[in-house]
């Protein structure tokens, strides 16, 4: 959660403002494209917490949008257009992973774009979900997720049971996911 | 019996906090938010993510091997999820003559917008209009550009047909804009420039008594 973020971004700040890059090569806009292909990557992962899962659909979002990028798109419009289908993306595994329709997945569920494309946003937003939470749901959720202690030490540091801190992590987990943050 | 909720939501954990992949089972639905919630939990363990070398560089010789479309189309904004605006607000160019008949000449390029359940959105008055500026309408979803040319009016949509951004009207110049590639076209949909992109799509108007009405939902 410390580590250094990665450098904002590969394009001049200008280009993000709006102008146009134009680019010297078609092999130009895939190696700009890879470049924030890493937030993307950094992005999927914060959604489904797993590496496999991050890389497939990060390849996903890949071979889709990268073909239909030609040069001299802006390097807005690159990243606004590799996050849009990386939404898509992750909506499409999350519906089929739950057999819910799209309709049916709340739009935090998986949609929901960072405003910055670096997934510290969600590091913190996580944080601030945890600070909402009472004493028991934060501590059973830090102990379990953040230190990644068995349920056995989790009810060991809590005094509690196995079965009893089964119970807690998901209430916790349920109330977390209620947990509406400003901005 | 079926799997308790608590001991159903902990399997997921528990592979997640393994580093395995998500797998899900008929029913874990009901307790799709503690789920998603789970996964961001667990993404936030190890801190922002990069690809893994060897990840980095299939993916470079996977792209390298895929030959460029010439352009993104709008087809493919659709399929990238973008089209939820793009489509609902999607549009082109139709003209009316202001009595209520007749189409538009020059109205040939774009795909004519047929909205499920469209319902024709008053705009305003035919007054409103001064000919020959594009004026951005609203008819419920429907986004357009409406443009009064002597003793008719046409409509383009508001969004580029190449990248799904809202266009602008660029009185100095007479042209729509696209403030995500800087490219144009005219107050009818056709491209501006040596590079051609698609014309904009059609909205259907038409006048009813001195009002004009878009074809909206």
């Amino acid at each position: 959660m410390t580590s250094e973020p990665r450098p904002p971004d590969p394009v001049p700040e200008e280009a993000v403002q709006g102008q146009v890059v134009e680019l010297p090569a078609a092999s130009r806009v895939a190696d700009m494209a890879i470049d924030e292909l890493e937030m993307i990557y950094a992005f999927i992962y914060s959604r489904v917490g797993n590496r496999a899962d991050a890389e497939d659909l990060t390849q996903q979002v890949a071979m889709t949008a990268i073909p239909r990028l030609r040069q001299g798109s802006p390097a807005s419009a690159v990243r606004g257009y590799l996050f849009a289908t990386a939404r898509s993306v992750l909506g499409g595994f999350w519906s089929t992973r739950l057999g819910l329709s799209e309709s049916e997945l709340h739009e935090d569920l998986a949609m929901a774009m960072p405003q910055s494309g670096y997934s510290e946003e969600s590091v913190e937003r996580v944080r601030q979900v945890l600070e909402q939470l009472s004493d028991n749901y934060r501590r059973v959720l830090e102990l379990r997720f953040l230190h990644g202690y068995s349920l056995k030490e989790v009810a060991a540091e809590m005094r509690s049971t196995v079965g009893a801190v089964k119970v807690m992590q998901l209430r916790a987990l349920r109330a977390a996911a209620k947990v509406r943050l400003d901005g | 019996m079926g799997e308790r909720p608590e001991s159903r939501v902990d399997r997921i954990v528990s592979g997640l906090l393994r580093g395995r992949r998500l797998k899900l089972r008929g029913g874990d639905a009901e307790e799709k938010e503690a789920i998603v919630m789970a996964a961001r939990l667990a993404a936030a363990r190890g801190g922002p993510q990069r690809m893994s070398p060897a990840f980095r560089q299939r993916l470079v010789k996977q792209l390298q091997a895929t030959p460029p479309e010439s352009w993104m189309t709008r087809r493919a904004a659709l399929v990238a999820g973008l089209g939820v605006v793009a489509g609902a607000v999607g549009g082109g160019l139709l003209g009316r003559s202001l009595d209520g008949s007749g189409s538009q000449p020059g109205a040939t390029a774009g795909h004519v917008v047929r909205p499920t359940n469209g319902r024709w959105v008053d705009v305003g008055s035919v007054a409103d209009f001064v000919p020959g500026e594009a004026r951005m309408v609203k008819a419920g979803a429907v986004g357009a550009f409406v443009t009064r040319n002597g003793d008719s009016v046409s409509a383009v949509s508001s969004i580029c047909s190449d990248l799904p951004c809202e266009l602008w009207w660029d009185s100095s110049q007479h042209s729509l804009v696209c403030p995500c590639h800087n490219r144009a076209f005219t107050a009818q949909g056709s491209s501006i420039g040596t590079y051609k992109l698609p014309s904009l799509d059609v909205v259907q108007v038409r006048v009813r008594e001195g009002r004009v009405e878009v074809l909206g939902v």
